[in-house]
């Protein structure tokens, strides 16, 4: 099998061109002082000191990482059964489920958010839905629940096609073992299916919660500027203060984060596996 | 059992509402003849008018099609080999590609877009077509490797060597053998490239130049007021998808009534 | 085998790397061989996104024969990032202060004025503003001022007149506001509520307007927009708005109930210009087309479709006289002459330290 080792290599001289590279120079202006200029090189850490230094960055960061985190939770509670369901169906009716999946995020993104603002304002559809309820004036729009709809929304197919694809192409005779040992079927899944859909999980939860601690465009759509997130932090600093240097920074203290607690997910991860071995 | 199955219906049902509300939304607006995105104003085609008048909707679209094929092509090919190759490799260049890899999905866009176009023009490349679609290649290879990665942890590493001692090339044990078994992790690698790509806005914009723009430029530069034609665009894109996925499916429906007459 | 598939796909990546960046390259220079053969040439228009009348540039195709095309921003940091990184454009249309940045940076060339004939239908209110004083560099585009939108039926226009900007601190009007998510125009409606200029550097006066801002934030539970302004407002969501006036003449076109008020205290004027970068490729044509726009008929059709306030002298007469498409609109025409209002400049340091007050001011609470 070691014959398919150099099939990596052409990739990683790719990567090292095309994303370490620009990474580089994003490291330079985080570690530098103000001059978008390689000759003014100066090296400093003041764009460090300067994010912890202030309660309201560290603040933002830490309601980034929570909306996110509640992001994927729900996203993974909503979108493992979708997904479970879909990997039972039989194979024209498989296919079909996967494409109405996927298809909506073929519609631009903030064309869809547009919609979403039009149906969560008072006197949209959702409201008028309510009213007929008994409750009026409804406004969902620029609230918290407004922004994780938007965010669960947008991310959510990720993790379908990612638990679809881990729970497809199961070995199926384990199941049956399982059954044929006297297994439940509640059983079953927790000691035998689930563990081996793991990997997606673990898949489809890197795909919705790194998008989201950084995505930009759903907080300031649809929670009408006061949820400051990350990514309109650091947004801000490249396209409007024009501050590159401090930008770089915060994000870079933001995938030094991510990186720990992603780890720690890997870990998490592993340990499941060894414990999915013992099911076996 | 039956509970599961009516159970099952009542979720798919509810995730299609779900997915499929702002579509249908969009869908109505595209119809309306007010320049509002929120209130009805009555029916008229002026937005479809515009469209097809505007070239650089037009053109846009073309740019935003063929970009996302031609990524997605690249990248599920060369995420697949790369995701084979990499399970086989030692575990310092797997750690370092895994974390590599991880850098696009978890920066802001607006990072990777400054860093590649700092990038490219330090390297004083011109910005245009092929600087957008190697961009959109380098951002969707990732994604791609992330599907296909769980499934290749699963496969009995015992199937491809079984292959190779029963004569096959290595070749033939990668195309027969290997990649069949990963066949549903390519698929969604291929759709989320697909969608990364057809979504992109901010580094496709920093990466452009010479007047190529996609649909998502278009749509996020309406700074100055949204112009509804976008929501008949939207509808234009849905059309042709499922025109094209009905044509998918009865193809192949056709063929086998002609096989069997 | 295996070196095989190695060697055939790092040749893959790498030509495709290699041949991309060479065919790219090569394609430009055919096409610019190509114009060059027919005589007619590519005008590289960069300019916010529909921001021209709608057939301003065809009609500017066919009448010069040449092809245009065109590129889009939505704020003047975007436009500058890329210029920056040596993108070529022929003309850019940049607000008031980035011009002034443009020109103390030496990235535009002079305008040949003896191309822009044309030049003689400018209003005199847009004439030689601070920015550019004798319109060396640039030549307005559309200009207009900042101010208040307000539903006449719920708002009282005596508590306008009284309180100016100051409105948007008095809670009788609590969740019934929309602040514009800009720092620089919201810095400026404190800072001359507080009777200071909009362009201090005094750290003392942005502290107080900072504060100013939190008072609003904390106590008026306003929501902040951009674009989503003009559709609310003339769907009468909320009773008070801050707005361009421009946007202002649409809202209340579509909805009557609207008026616009510009408070005593002074507001800010902007201009957005034409402009020629230094390392335009197609100057003259360049000129041709600045032209082009002033003249009376591209200046129509672009006012017009926009809704925002024109250069030309003629058509704003046209617009605003018995019988226009403004006649009895207010918010079309930003007042001229009055002394408190300003027109933004640029500085660095202010524009970073403002920003970052700005997302403190929205992340608060």
């Amino acid at each position: 099998m070691k014959q398919f080792r150099s099939m990596a290599y052409p990739y990683i001289i790719w990567i090292c061109i095309m994303i370490v590279a620009p990474m580089l120079l994003i490291m330079m202006y985080a570690f530098t002082t103000k001059g978008n200029d390689v000759t003014t090189f100066r090296f400093t850490i003041q764009n460090f000191i300067k994010f912890f230094s202030d309660d309201i960055f560290v603040d933002v960061l830490r309601r980034s990482l929570l909306i996110a985190v509640i992001t994927t939770i729900i996203c993974f509670i909503i979108g493992y059964p979708t997904a479970y369901v879909i990997a039972k169906a039989s194979g024209r009716k498989k296919i079909m489920l996967i494409m109405f999946v996927t298809i909506p995020t073929w519609i631009n993104m903030l064309v869809r958010t547009y919609a979403w603002m039009g149906m969560l304002q008072n006197g949209g559809i959702i409201s008028k839905l309510f009213s007929l309820i008994g409750i009026d004036n409804l406004n969902l729009l620029h609230t918290s629940f407004a922004v994780v709809l938007g965010m669960v929304y947008n991310f959510i197919p990720f993790m379908i096609l990612q638990i679809y694809t881990s729970l497809s192409k199961m070995d199926y005779s384990l199941i049956e073992a399982a059954n044929d040992l006297g297994a439940n079927n509640f059983q079953t899944f927790i000691r035998v299916v689930f563990p081996l859909s793991l990997p997606g999980v673990i898949s489809g939860i890197t795909l919705v919660f790194l998008p989201a601690v950084s995505s930009f465009f759903i907080p300031k759509l649809l929670g009408g500027g006061q949820y400051v997130l990350i990514g309109n932090v650091i947004e801000n600093e490249f396209l409007t203060s024009g501050d590159w240097n401090f930008g770089s920074a915060i994000s870079i203290i933001m995938t030094i984060i991510i990186m720990v607690s992603m780890y720690i997910t890997k870990k998490i991860d592993v340990g499941a596996k060894i414990e999915g071995g013992d099911a076996k | 059992m039956k509970k599961h199955a009516v159970s099952s219906k009542v979720l798919i049902l509810f995730i299609m509402i779900f997915f499929y509300a702002p579509i249908v939304y969009t869908f109505i607006f595209s119809f309306n003849s007010s320049k509002s995105l929120t209130h009805w104003g009555g029916f008229s085609l002026r937005w479809y008018q515009k469209m097809f008048a505007s070239s650089d909707m037009m053109s846009a679209l073309w740019t935003t099609i063929t970009i996302a094929i031609l990524a997605t092509a690249i990248s599920t090919a060369v995420g697949t080999i790369t995701a084979i190759g990499l399970s086989k490799s030692r575990r310092v260049l797997k750690v370092f590609t895994e974390r590599t890899n991880d850098l696009p999905i978890m920066n802001p866009d607006i990072v990777t877009a400054i860093g590649l176009l700092m990038f490219f023009s330090a390297l004083g490349i011109k910005k245009g077509y092929t600087t957008m679609l190697l961009a959109h290649v380098m951002f969707c290879i990732p994604y791609v490797m992330l599907s296909v990665s769980p499934k290749l942890r699963s496969l009995d590493p015992n199937l491809a060597d079984a292959a190779l001692d029963l004569g096959a090339t290595p070749f033939q044990a990668l195309i027969k053998v290997i990649i069949p078994q990963l066949m549903p992790g390519i698929i969604s690698g291929a759709l989320i490239a697909f969608t990364m790509s057809f979504d992109d806005f901010i580094i496709s914009y920093f990466v452009t130049g010479n007047g190529v723009n996609n649909i998502s430029i278009l749509v996020y530069t309406m700074s100055k007021r949204i112009n509804p034609s976008i929501n008949a665009l939207s509808t234009v894109i849905m059309l042709i998808i499922t025109i094209v996925l009905i044509l998918i499916n009865i193809i192949p429906l056709l063929k086998k009534k002609e096989i069997k007459e | 085998m295996k070196k095989f598939i190695a060697l055939t796909l790092s040749a893959m990546i790498i030509a495709s790397v290699f041949t991309g960046c060479g065919s790219s390259a090569s394609s430009d220079s055919s096409t610019n061989n190509e114009s060059a053969a027919n005589g007619n040439k590519t005008l590289k228009l960069y300019n916010w996104g529909e921001y021209i009348g709608d057939n301003v540039i065809s009609d500017f195709e066919k009448q010069y024969g040449v092809n245009v095309i065109s590129e889009y921003y939505d704020s003047n940091e975007m436009m500058y990032t890329k210029l920056q990184a040596g993108d070529e454009y022929d003309v850019i249309i940049p607000s008031d202060y980035m011009i002034e940045r443009l020109i103390k940076e030496g990235m535009l060339q002079k305008l040949d004025k003896s191309k822009i004939p044309n030049l003689k239908n400018l209003y005199d209110g847009v004439k030689n503003l601070a920015f550019d004083p004798d319109n060396t560099y640039s030549v307005p585009y559309f200009w207009g001022s900042v101010g208040i939108v307000y539903n006449k039926n719920n708002v009282d226009k005596a508590d306008l007149e009284k309180e100016g900007f100051g409105i948007l601190k008095d809670t009788k009007y609590k969740g019934k506001i929309y602040m514009y998510d800009s720092e620089r125009d919201s810095f400026m409606i404190a800072l001359k509520n507080l009777g200071y200029s909009a362009n201090t550097d005094n750290e003392d006066e942005i502290q107080k307007a900072y504060k100013w801002l939190q008072e609003v934030n904390d106590t008026m539970d306003p929501v902040y927009v951009t674009d989503e302004v003009i559709d609310n407002m003339a769907n009468g969501m909320k009773d008070i708005a801050v707005s361009y006036s421009g946007d202002a003449a649409y809202i209340i076109s579509q909805n009557p109930d609207m008026d616009y008020y510009c408070p005593k205290e002074g507001t800010n004027i902007w201009c957005d210009s034409m402009v020629i970068p230094k390392n335009a490729e197609n100057p003259e044509l360049a000129n041709e087309f600045i032209n082009y726009v002033l003249s009376y008929d591209a200046a129509y059709n672009n006012s017009e479709t926009v809704g925002y306030a024109s250069p030309n002298a003629d058509v704003l007469k046209d617009m605003t006289s018995e019988g226009g498409e403004y006649a009895n609109n207010n918010a079309y025409l930003p007042r001229s002459g009055y002394d408190k209002d300003e027109i933004y400049t640029d500085n660095e340091v202010l524009r970073q330290k403002l920003s970052e007050l700005w997302i403190k001011v929205k992340a608060g609470k």
